[in-house]
């Protein structure tokens, strides 16, 4: 579990939008988790296809819901 | 980790909309990889069919030869999900069969097809118009695909969701390529 929490919790490498795109495109669907952080009501208005939505306040207790063996894009 | 620089205020590709439920009523969470199968085939069959009804009324010449063109993709969509099934279960998947099971008016986006024919006769106009529209409905399946393997427990099952998932990422980039012609 800290292992977990280690890897989830280290700083984000901030990718452009180009090479998320990039990397949606080169990895299979399924190998990563695309991840919303944000409220229900903005994910209800749009979102990137695929993504897994865990608002903010929730993530700590939501942790076990992501893989860390896959890499995480978050927005 | 990676954090999206800028948020999806910075994004520029597809995004798709509705709640995280939407949809999610048409599977239990049990599938087996072959209902599972059972279930694209039957998205696929009826945006195919949407785009033939579409393509029968279409009084542009070049925009019917695009819709001819679409619902040849979903064929092909068909045909690969049927030697998916096959390569599960070799026995239990045949096209006849999964023909003859399609049952479904919904869309691969998760849309009634009679009423979203309706309701998109406008898209049905112009090339760009058309291909915004079979993108928006492509990026809506791609996007269900996901959340139906978020909840579908069996592994197998979930894989396959993900592989239909990645075909309409290369269908969504084809479109996108055709779009981008005509911007």
């Amino acid at each position: 579990m800290f292992e977990t929490l280690k890897k989830l919790f280290t700083p984000a490498q901030a990718l452009e939008p180009s090479e998320v795109r990039d990397f949606l495109d080169k990895h299979k669907t399924g190998t990563y988790t695309l991840l919303d952080v944000r409220q229900p009501s903005e994910y209800k208005r749009e979102h990137i296809p695929g993504a897994t939505l865990i608002p903010l306040p929730q993530l700590g207790d939501a942790f076990d819901q992501l893989n860390p063996e896959k890499p995480v894009i978050v927005y | 980790m990676y954090n999206l620089s800028g948020g999806i205020k910075a994004w520029e590709g597809q995004v798709a909309e509705g709640p995280v439920e939407l949809n999610m009523d048409m599977v239990r969470g049990d599938e087996t990889p072959v209902e599972v199968i059972r279930l694209a085939y039957g998205m696929e069959h009826s945006l195919g069919e949407f785009y033939k009804a579409a393509k029968s009324t279409a009084g542009d010449t070049e925009v019917a030869g695009l819709l001819a063109t679409l619902s040849d993709v979903e064929n092909k969509h068909k045909a690969y999900l049927i030697e998916l099934g096959k390569s599960i279960d070799p026995l239990g998947t045949s096209a006849e069969k999964l023909e003859t099971e399609v049952a479904s008016t919904t869309l691969e986006g998760g849309f009634d097809s009679a009423e979203f024919l309706q309701r998109n006769e406008k898209f049905m106009k112009s090339i760009p118009d058309l291909l915004d529209l079979s993108m928006m409905v492509e990026t809506q399946a791609l996007d269900l695909y996901v959340r139906f393997a978020g909840k579908i427990e069996n592994d197998q099952a979930k894989q396959v969701l993900y592989k239909i998932a990645d075909e309409e990422k290369g269908h969504l980039a084809a479109l996108g390529e055709l779009r981008n012609a005509r911007a």
